[in-house]
């Protein structure tokens, strides 16, 4: 995985990648200004969703990074992940 | 001497309460006979400390009870004694309760009643069933006896029951089984912090090697009480081993002792990390880890999973469930199936009755149900439900009622 060139996240891809991480069940619909955390994105998915990020955006997300408006949106998250790339 | 009673209700957890103390306000004499030192099951011996399943689901704002008498009875003491109301988490209300109030409230609900008689610390040995009713043999340490009954309600949440009487009963195989969850209680905790910032820790701890994998299937909620917070650990079940089996007691012994160490290497770790965690402790185990399905009768009628997704509504239903398929199959978090248009779902007495056996009645988790409909209704809230149901059921068959005066008497309002 290491040699690979990481994604880029964007809402799409980052929105693709929570549903098929199985990190937050969402339709393929789910507007990138949609609320997560009421389609059930919680504190225990967040630790996934962290671990999960390093892996496959190579972002690195530390605890002071993970406040809730951050994380609240595909857009929002989008722009985290971006941020914290390696 | 002669022990017979009307009513012996085995297993003194919400279901098992709810049903001795309806049954004993319809006039029985009531047996309860629970294994612990103390009533309320989950919620007070694992220390489960949400009542679920108590609310509709509904898209305004404030939260209005489901199920008329015992339930909405407990939810308005739990209020009183915690001074907190019901609270959305997502899409659903939930009431806040802390364990210890539970314990006196259920000690409240018991001595208020002159014909309940309750006997902790007593387990169910064996039970038979004849023209003249039950005979069910119980022990206590270093004594034993039997208690005749005229009706029996199994809240055991394990079907106990069935064990005695060649019941039938499923069980869903390991991989699908809803995982366990292993709760513990946290002091002096000065500030407990936003639960995403501590999720960043965990993971920072697993990262770094100080923390097992495991610690990522735990989280923090503040009790209420000042310094005070639990921790719920989401457990695959099968730590150690293959397969996951509530009902062995190899597999519930390392679940205790993974629950433990993974509780203290987490405290530990905040407490040289995390802001307002620097003096934090354990400070009580759970008397067993939190088991959230296991064995279940096969009844009557079996409510399926569609049905609760559907609203399905029942002649002869007794309560609603209005808690959504909250599934655990896994240790990485609750996945929630929402019924179609938030419609509660009937839960009929057929579900709490078994083939053949007029004198026994089921309730809770151990009800009968598929695993997709156990999701829904195993959670407290709904045990206090179908607690109800059993015990005014058992009332009324042991005076030589009717079961069409339980439907019409516990018919639903919504």
């Amino acid at each position: 995985m290491s040699g690979e060139t990481k994604d880029r996240p964007t809402p799409e891809t980052v929105t693709a990648w929570l549903r098929d991480e199985g990190i937050v069940e969402l339709e393929e619909t789910f507007p990138a200004d949609g609320d997560l955390f009421l389609a059930g994105l919680d504190s225990m998915a967040v630790m996934q969703l962290v671990v999960a990020a390093e892996e496959r955006f190579g972002a690195v997300l530390g605890p002071a990074d993970l406040a809730k408006d951050r994380l609240a949106t595909p857009m929002a998250l989008a722009r985290l992940l971006e941020e914290k790339r390696a | 001497m002669n022990d017979h009673v009307d009513v012996v209700v085995i297993g003194g957890g919400s279901a098992g309460l709810a049903a001795a103390v309806t049954a004993a306000r319809e006039g029985a004499t009531v047996r309860l006979l629970e294994r612990h030192g103390f009533l309320g099951g989950m919620g007070t011996a694992s220390l489960v400390h949400t009542f679920c399943g108590l609310y509709l689901l509904r898209k305004e704002p404030d939260a209005v009870l489901a199920n008329p008498g015992f339930p909405s009875e407990i939810a308005g003491r739990m209020i009183v004694a915690t001074g907190q109301g019901p609270v959305r988490m997502g899409r659903v209300d939930v009431l806040p309760q802390h364990p210890v109030e539970f314990v006196r409230i259920a000690d409240e609900l018991v001595a208020g009643e002159r014909s309940l008689d309750v006997r902790w610390h007593t387990e169910v040995t064996g039970a038979s069933c004849d023209a003249d009713g039950w005979e069910i043999a119980w022990s206590c340490r270093g004594q034993a006896g039997k208690t005749r009954a005229s009706a029996v309600v199994d809240a055991s949440g394990d079907a106990v029951l069935a064990d005695w009487i060649g019941g039938s009963t499923e069980m869903t195989e390991s991989p699908k089984l809803q995982r366990p969850a292993y709760v513990f209680g946290i002091q002096s905790v000065e500030a407990p912090g936003d639960p995403l910032t501590l999720a960043g820790w965990l993971v920072e701890g697993v990262r770094a090697g100080d923390l097992p994998p495991t610690a990522l299937g735990l989280t923090f909620r503040a009790s209420g009480r000042p310094g005070e917070s639990f921790g719920t650990l989401d457990l695959t079940g099968a730590e150690q081993q293959e397969g996951y089996d509530p009902l062995d007691p190899i597999c519930l012994s390392r679940l205790e002792v993974e629950g433990r160490k993974v509780a203290s290497a987490v405290v530990d770790f905040l407490r040289s990390r995390a802001n307002g965690w620097q003096r934090a402790f354990v400070s009580h185990w759970p008397a067993r880890a939190g088991v959230r399905e296991s064995r279940r009768w096969v009844g009557e009628s079996q409510l399926t999973g569609a049905d609760i997704l559907s609203g399905r509504r029942f002649e002869d239903e007794i309560a609603l469930a209005t808690w959504p398929l909250e599934l655990r199959e896994t240790a990485k978090g609750a996945k929630l199936r929402f019924p179609e248009g938030d419609r509660p779902a009937g839960i009929p007495l057929g579900t709490l009755r078994v083939k053949g056996e007029d004198r026994l009645f089921v309730a809770g988790r151990c009800l009968s149900c598929d695993h997709e409909a156990q999701a829904s209704i195993r959670v407290m809230g709904t045990c206090f439900a179908t607690g109800q149901g059993a015990g005014l059921a058992a009332a009324m068959r042991a005076n030589g009622g009717e079961m069409g005066g339980v439907i019409e008497r516990l018919r639903p309002v919504f």
